[in-house]
């Protein structure tokens, strides 16, 4: 009698466990963990903001440049309807100097100027995406934008802001991303400037609702 | 079937389904963001090494959303309750090396990176979780899976 107690018990434990593994893994392919907040610097646009955009980028990525100009525009049509959040996601394994360009990009944000520097890698990609050795177009860019680079380069070398781009890479990671750029509008996949652009439709009576 | 739960049993209940439900919280949160978030703040206890506490943060949630199932069902609500009430030991023994050697942490990492409460806050919190979970050992059989199987 207690054996058959026992073998009951431990056959419905066996059953939650198996259940709930497969409900997580579940939940985790579907995207519905929370969202990691970007740091303030890396985003724009009104917090009410009824539509959302994280865009997980490599600053050395081609396409990411293209979607960077199209964000620009969307954020001036849409105005108080949207907030972006960008997210670093350094395809190192094509892109040698990315990780460092996220990290001097973060680095500027730290100074107030995260957009223009990230605007001025994009412009310039094609100088220092592929360069054979440690680009000094870095230090340029920053001089060029009146940043303090001797607390900029400490700060791209620090472990804070080596793990803050860590944990972008990993949350993408967990997400599938893949690709660069991709972006979550409101929770909705999209890879490549294309897909933004038809998801963003999809939100567009909310986007022009919104007021000031 | 005339054993209506007493006052005890009920308070037993409670407890099994609060502790459960705090442990199945705490797991999902961690279990749906990257490991990395929490393996950081494992390594800020300056325990175990980066590798190390990477792996810690990818065993720990599993087996806080186990546990934590099967003792709100009451699933063998006694060996549950034990293993909860070891975690929570755990916690605080971790926690109490924290706030001797003065490290400087400012997020727990109990309920994902979120959450940043300070070192007395979490210690006093599972210490009520702690006497909880004794409650639940002692008194948890109340509309247990355990309680059911007997019957069946």
């Amino acid at each position: 009698m207690i054996d058959r107690k026992k073998a009951r018990l431990l056959a419905l434990a066996g059953i939650m466990i198996f259940v709930s593994t497969i409900a997580v893994l579940l939940a985790r392919q579907f995207n519905l963990g929370p969202e990691r907040p970007a740091p303030a610097f890396r985003s724009f646009g009104p917090e009410t903001a009824p539509v959302h955009i994280h865009e997980y980028t490599d600053l050395a990525c081609p396409a990411c440049r293209h979607a960077a100009g199209k964000i620009d525009e969307m954020m001036k049509i849409y105005g108080p309807g949207l907030r972006v959040s960008f997210k670093h996601y350094p395809l190192m394994n094509i892109h040698p100097w990315s990780f460092h360009a996220a990290a001097y990009a973060d680095c500027a944000g730290e100074q107030g100027k995260f957009k223009e520097y990230a605007e001025v890698l994009f412009e310039n990609q094609e100088k220092w995406a592929q360069a054979k050795e440690m680009p000094k177009e870095f230090e340029a860019y920053a001089a060029r934008l009146k940043l303090d680079w001797p607390k900029m380069a400490a700060c791209a070398d620090s472990a804070e802001t080596h793990k803050r781009i860590n944990l972008d890479i990993a949350e993408a990671d967990m997400k599938g991303v893949n690709a660069t750029p991709t972006f979550f509008i409101n929770g909705k996949r999209a890879v490549g400037g294309g897909q933004l652009v038809d998801q963003a439709r999809k939100f567009d009576n909310i986007l022009r609702a919104a007021k000031p | 079937m005339n054993d209506k739960p007493g006052t005890k049993e009920i308070i037993g209940l409670l407890a099994r389904l609060a502790v459960g439900g705090v442990l199945l919280y705490a797991g999902l949160l961690k279990a749906l963001a990257p490991a990395e978030e929490f393996g950081y703040a494992i390594e800020t206890y300056k325990l175990l090494d980066a590798r190390l506490s990477l792996w810690s943060a990818y065993l720990v949630p599993w087996l806080e959303i186990y546990a934590g199932l099967l003792l709100a069902a009451g699933v063998f609500t006694r060996f549950s309750a034990l293993f909860s009430g070891a975690m929570f030991l755990f916690f605080e023994l971790i926690l109490a090396q924290a706030w001797l050697r003065g490290l400087p942490i400012t997020s727990c990492g109990c309920f994902g990176s979120g959450r940043g409460n300070s070192i007395t806050y979490e210690f006093i919190q599972n210490l009520v979780f702690l006497a909880l979970t004794w409650a639940a050992y002692k008194y948890g059989s109340a509309w247990s899976a355990d309680k059911a199987a007997e019957t069946l």
